[in-house]
């Protein structure tokens, strides 16, 4: 076992240090033939290797004092709800959110007893070992290179905590990829720039995050299948604990269960753009029956305002259209042909350009698909289109911007 | 003994190894194209220096824009390109040269008793990329800044900025720059070591650098690969990462980061050689289980090629493809702990004097030991859902690339400043510079882990819905802006203290520290040839209790080497190894 | 005083101990550099490859199916075969160039090291022809992206190993290297040999499989 003595004053007494010799002694244990003035237990002859050491009064004592402040910290850890740390932690937002701040207690718990025995130690070891001034410059330490035994320790300690570690957070991985279950509702959410859509099973349209917000129903499993229109975003709600990027050309699933009421925040986690710190959405999280409720009321709006627009186009108003253009539009583009370009392509011939029978997004240039450009924004090769809310237009903009552009031959 | 250039065809009994090549003569070649390791590794400390100064501007500028939520004083743009130079620069421009080429190129060939590396001329060449690839970083500002961040991730960076084009040439320079230097290095800790250096008796500093220099040397060539593509995919729109055309925007997270783990362990290894080295020497005792710790240096170095993906467990590769780089993530804690404790341990039963680079290794100890634990909870897939992509990860990473590369650097610039001048550096400013740095990097990175956890992502130019969500979240921002106007204020300390002691500074003889690796058996500043005998080792050089494990030395030397005095104003009356 | 005993090292400089012991030393560390490069110009190679499969596996049909809706043609394995056999067979010759070169025969080392360049060249032709008729195009698909951008890292390779064997020639031809002392060559010859392995794991993954 190690116990120590500390203070080892090892004094080469009997050797002139201050002046070099010629030839060193041949073999290594020379030295320790020699007689050095040594005190107390060190004073005998013992080979550097495996030299085994005691430690002190001191030093257990200092140990029971780091292990007392880590149970504490480990009750204070367990006891209270992580809220200082994870947002709506008390509230168990999400099931597997449960299961994740249970993660994070018990990392923070072996984190925590690690950091406090390692600068506890370094402190100790700092002040009790140091070179007192008035000791001489030749004073060496404890001439030690390992403790098997010890060593031994602390690599099998560690080890087995990270076994545990792995074994824990391998079943809380496979509940949270693969759910424990078929959905009772899974819900499509398509990352934009600088947006979200969002689509429902029993709508017939999506919807954007900015004309309402995403919707979840206590109780009931849920699968959100993420992907992205155009660069890489991110889903993540903080209270729920769990983020997917959204990458096009890919569908990646989250799983769960909201357990408990309210309004969230989704927050976009990969850089997407300019406007990436403006991209975020509200989720809310409402008892089955309201849920049922506001799917009913959404459906119903879809069905009226026409189908298939993203944007409800009444008869927008072409002057007021041109004038918002000149306002907003007329940085980028001109009322020009197309190879006219400012920053953006000339719009004179929008809807009747031989040389350019589609949009940029590939569809005809129909009213929908000029109000989904503006709504939504472009990104290809062609350049960055800003979309609805980066320009700042309302829907009632849009319907005139799309009358005055259309109404251009 | 007769001098010949080396490469000379004459009959020479001694073989290459002792031949000494004349002195360099004029100011070029002495000073600006010279094929001289040491004054390499000044050049690239004093560009290197110089990057971090600007990359710790373009920091302070973060740092202030932070300090409201609707963003202090940059639009979404141009902090865009700050953060992601700031980043870019201080990974490639900053961090890796100073380990590899100033702190490798100093001191390892000493340490081997080597006259140089195994191709000087290489040596050279890598160094003069490197001012040219840092400007071409610098000058991407000009063209519309590269903008999302040092990983670039396409579609994004496909479309971005015709900076982000420079920055992929940029970075494609400094990797030839790191690849050759590893290269340089990998040859000559194999084939130049002196006599009676086996590998078991090699100090630990050069075990982290040949480490540093296999990962170097294999991993770099993948990020030009990475970087190649890219810009092929900018320029002529050749589809690798486009999903239209059939490419992936995943495939470069995985050849990015293929790169990058194993550039963390680049950045972190030689760091860990420096504390190897400081922590003995001031101790006065033997560094504590060398075995273990050459030996993790090496298995950290090979399992971190196999741990790349945990970058990107929200990225949509296949779920089961997680499982193993979550489980091997976790198992590289164990030789850094282990690695860890026997520093700690080295510090038991010493004698232990706190010089200004001791401060460092010891301050090294707790913030890089408090980013490893945070690297735990980064590694396990769950706890990641909720933090990747926030503010707890900036905390992770800046705890172990300031609290433990810049620490670790720090450390050997006061531990090797005599070796190279022949002064010491000032002890007070030194402990001025350490305490406004250790008090302000806390201050500042501290709070970013609940930031983070709560709800703040990274790379966000403002953070208004975050403030709204969580109260505290401007207090916070403000607490670690001002907190780094202290770090920052610490820099004109040391480089104050660096010209300050050139003229200034106590004299330091050979050995100011009493240390026992073969660098301090030559004198300060040493010969341009390094060794005029080479030197015979007999065993390790951590021993402080016995005498010096060497033959040939060139000069008189104390077999038990002593430090000087701790606090001294006035220089000593006979330095350590009189007889230069 | 012996010179260094480091491992490996004494064989070395045994050899070379009569002749120029420098020599011995600086040739052993100029070959293991010779070797480290190549190992890193196969990560290169590797990353590249790396990409080619991820690529290839992550869509259903390969040769993938355009937007437009047609599949594109698998590559000429017939021409690729032609031209795969020039390339072994200048490895082939730069073998017996060497080997002629330390037996002395310094004519038909010269003959040996022209028919090397010579059909390295032709190899270039070929891919030049191949590029030429082939009916995917670099930007066009992953497959085109691929397949050009590592052929071309190939080829590039290719043509700077001809550039050095020329001036490996010209070299040898001025009397640089002699018998004993030809790391040069060496040197060459493991370049021109790392370039035909690449072109080994090249024809397998782009025409085989």
């Amino acid at each position: 076992m190690l116990a120590c003595r500390q203070a080892q004053e090892v004094q080469h007494g009997g050797r002139d240090t201050k002046s070099p010799h010629g030839e060193p002694p041949e073999s290594a244990a020379g030295v320790w033939g020699a007689t050095p003035h040594i005190k107390g237990e060190m004073a005998q002859t013992v080979t550097p290797q495996h030299q085994p050491v005691r430690v002190d009064r001191t030093f257990w004592l200092v140990t029971l004092g780091l292990t007392i402040i880590n149970v504490i910290l480990t009750v204070v850890i367990i006891a209270l709800p992580m809220d200082y740390l994870l947002p709506g932690a008390s509230l168990h937002v999400a099931d597997r959110g449960d299961d994740i701040d249970f993660l994070y207690k018990f990392m923070s718990v072996f984190g925590n007893a690690i950091f406090v025995y390692v600068v506890g130690y370094i402190i100790y070891f700092a002040i009790a070992f140091r070179r007192r001034p008035d000791e001489p410059l030749t004073t060496i330490g404890v001439q030690i290179h390992d403790q098997p035994k010890l060593e031994l320790w602390w690599t099998i300690v560690p080890s087995i905590l990270i076994i545990i570690l792995g074994a824990m957070s391998v079943r809380v991985w496979y509940s949270v990829q693969f759910g424990t279950g078929a959905p009772a509702l899974t819900v499509e959410v398509i990352g934009h720039q600088f947006n979200y859509e969002f689509r429902y099973p029993g709508l017939s349209d999506s919807y954007f995050s900015t004309t309402a917000p995403m919707h979840l129903p206590v109780g009931r499993s849920v699968r959100v299948l993420v992907t992205s229109a155009d660069v890489i975003h991110s889903f993540w709600v903080p209270e729920i604990r769990l983020k997917a990027d959204a990458v096009p050309g890919l569908v990646q699933n989250l799983n769960f269960t909201p357990q408990h009421a309210g309004t969230f925040d989704i927050v976009c986690t990969e850089f997407c753009g300019v406007n990436h710190s403006r991209m975020q959405a509200k989720l809310i999280i409402q008892s089955a029956d309201d849920f049922t409720d506001w799917l009913d009321g959404m459906k119903k709006q879809q069905a009226s305002s026409g189908g298939g627009g993203v944007v409800a186009l009444a008869a927008g108003d072409p002057n007021a259209g041109k004038a918002l253009f000149a306002q907003k539009c007329s940085v980028c583009h001109q009322i020009a042909p197309f190879d006219q370009k400012l920053v953006g392509p000339g719009l004179l011939h929008l809807t009747d350009d031989p040389q350019h029978p589609t949009l940029v997004t590939g569809q005809s240039p129909t009213p929908d698909h000029i109000a989904a450009i503006l709504h939504n924004g472009f990104t290809g090769p062609i350049g960055t289109m800003p979309n609805q809310a980066a320009n700042g237009l309302s829907a009632g903009d849009i319907a005139n911007l799309v009358a005055y552009l259309v109404s251009l031959k | 003994m007769s001098t010949t250039a080396i490469g000379d065809h004459e009959h020479e009994e001694h073989g290459a190894h002792d031949h000494i090549h004349p002195a360099p003569e004029g100011f070029i070649r002495k000073y600006v194209f010279s094929i001289d390791h040491k004054v390499i590794a000044v050049q690239y400390f004093a560009v290197g220096f110089l990057f971090f100064a600007i990359a710790g501007l373009l920091a302070e500028l973060v740092r202030i824009q932070l300090l409201v939520p609707t963003g202090a004083i940059m639009d979404n743009n141009t902090y865009n390109g700050v953060y992601t130079l700031h980043g870019s620069a201080m990974v490639w421009m900053v961090i890796i040269p100073l380990v590899t080429g100033a702190f490798g190129n100093l001191v390892m060939p000493l340490q081997i008793g080597a006259r140089d590396v195994a191709f000087p001329w290489l040596n050279m060449i890598s160094f003069w990329i490197f001012p040219v690839a840092g400007a071409v970083l610098f000058c991407s500002f000009l063209a519309g800044a590269p903008d999302a961040g040092w990983t670039e991730y396409p579609p994004i960076s496909v479309q971005g900025p015709p900076g982000t084009s420079l920055w992929c040439i940029a970075i494609f320079l400094i990797g030839i720059s790191s690849t050759m230097t590893g290269l340089n290095f990998m040859v000559t800790i194999v084939k130049m070591r002196c006599p009676g250096m086996t590998w078991t008796r090699m100090p630990l500093f050069t075990w982290a650098t040949f480490a540093t220099a296999l990962m170097n040397m294999v991993a770099t060539v993948a990020l030009s690969g990475a970087l190649l593509a890219l810009f092929l995919e900018r320029q002529f729109n050749v589809p690798f990462y486009d999903p239209a055309r059939g490419g992936s925007p995943v495939l470069w997270q995985h050849m990015f980061w293929f790169y990058s783990h194993p550039a963390v362990y680049i950045m972190i290894l030689p760091a860990f050689g420096i504390i190897s080295e400081v922590l003995p020497v001031f101790s006065r005792k033997p560094i504590f289980g060398y075995k273990m710790i050459a030996f993790s240096s090496m298995a950290i170095a090979l399992l971190g090629f196999t741990v790349w993906a945990h970058h990107m467990f929200t990225s949509g590769m296949a779920p089961w493809l997680q499982l193993p780089f979550m489980l091997i993530t976790m198992v590289i804690a164990v030789p850094t702990g282990i690695k860890i404790f026997s520093w700690v341990a080295t510090l038991w039963g010493g004698r232990i004097h706190f010089s200004t680079a001791m401060l460092f290794a010891t301050a090294f100890l707790i913030t890089f030991t408090f980013g490893g634990i945070t690297g735990i909870f980064l590694a396990s897939v769950p706890a990641d859902l909720q933090a990747h992509g926030t503010y707890f990860v900036v905390a992770h990473f800046h705890y172990v690339l300031f609290g433990g590369s810049v620490m670790g650097i720090f450390a050997g610039l006061y531990y090797w400043y005599p070796k190279v001048t022949g002064r010491l550096m000032s002890e007070k400013l030194g402990k001025l510079h350490f305490w406004m740095t250790f008090i302000g990097f806390n201050g500042t990175f501290l709070p970013m882990h609940w930031l983070g956890l709560e709800g703040m992502p990274r790379r966000y130019a403002t953070y208004v819905a975050f403030a709204q969500s969580y109260p505290m979240a401007q207090f916070w921002n403000d607490f670690a802006t001002c907190s780094s106007f202290i770090m920052a204020l610490a820099l004109p300390v040391v480089l104050f203290n660096m010209f300050w002691s050139l003229r200034h500074g106590v004299r330091a003889g050979n050995n100011p520290w009493g240390a026992r690796t073969l660098e301090w058996m030559i004198s300060s500043p040493p010969p341009y040839y390094n060794f005029k005998n080479i030197p015979i080792v007999l065993g390790l050089p951590y021993d402080f209790g016995e005498p010096l494990p060497y033959r040939n030395l060139d000069h008189e030397t104390d077999p038990y080497p002593t430090p000087l005095p701790a606090s001294i104003h006035t220089p000593p009356a006979v330095p350590a190894g009189a007889g230069v | 005083m012996a010179v260094a005993n480091l491992a490996g090292h004494d064989a070395v400089v045994a050899r070379y101990k009569d002749v120029d012991p420098v020599y011995g030393e600086t040739r052993d560390i100029r070959l293991l550099g010779f070797v480290f490069f190549l190992m890193s110009d196969v990560v290169l190679f590797s990353i590249f490859i790396f990409a080619y499969l991820y690529l290839r596996n992550s869509v259903p049909d390969w040769p993938p199916i355009t937007q437009g809706g047609h599949q594109l043609p698998r590559f000429d394995v017939a021409l690729a075969t032609v031209n795969s056999v020039v390339l072994f067979g200048s490895g082939v010759t730069m073998h017996f160039a060497l080997e002629n070169w330390k037996h002395l025969n310094r004519d038909k080392f010269n003959m040996w090291l022209g028919l090397t360049i010579l059909l390295g060249a032709c190899f270039l032709g070929g891919q030049a022809y191949e590029y030429h008729s082939v009916a995917v195009s670099w930007a066009g698909s992953t497959m085109g992206a691929t397949f050009f951008t590592l052929t071309g890292m190939h080829g590039f390779h290719v043509f700077i190993g001809l550039v050095y064997l020329s001036v490996l020639a010209i070299q040898a031809n001025r009397g640089v290297y002699t018998g004993s002392k030809y790391f040069g060559l060496t040197a060459g010859t493991l370049y021109w040999h790392f370039v035909d392995v690449i072109w080994v794991a090249l024809f397998y993954l782009f025409y085989l499989m």
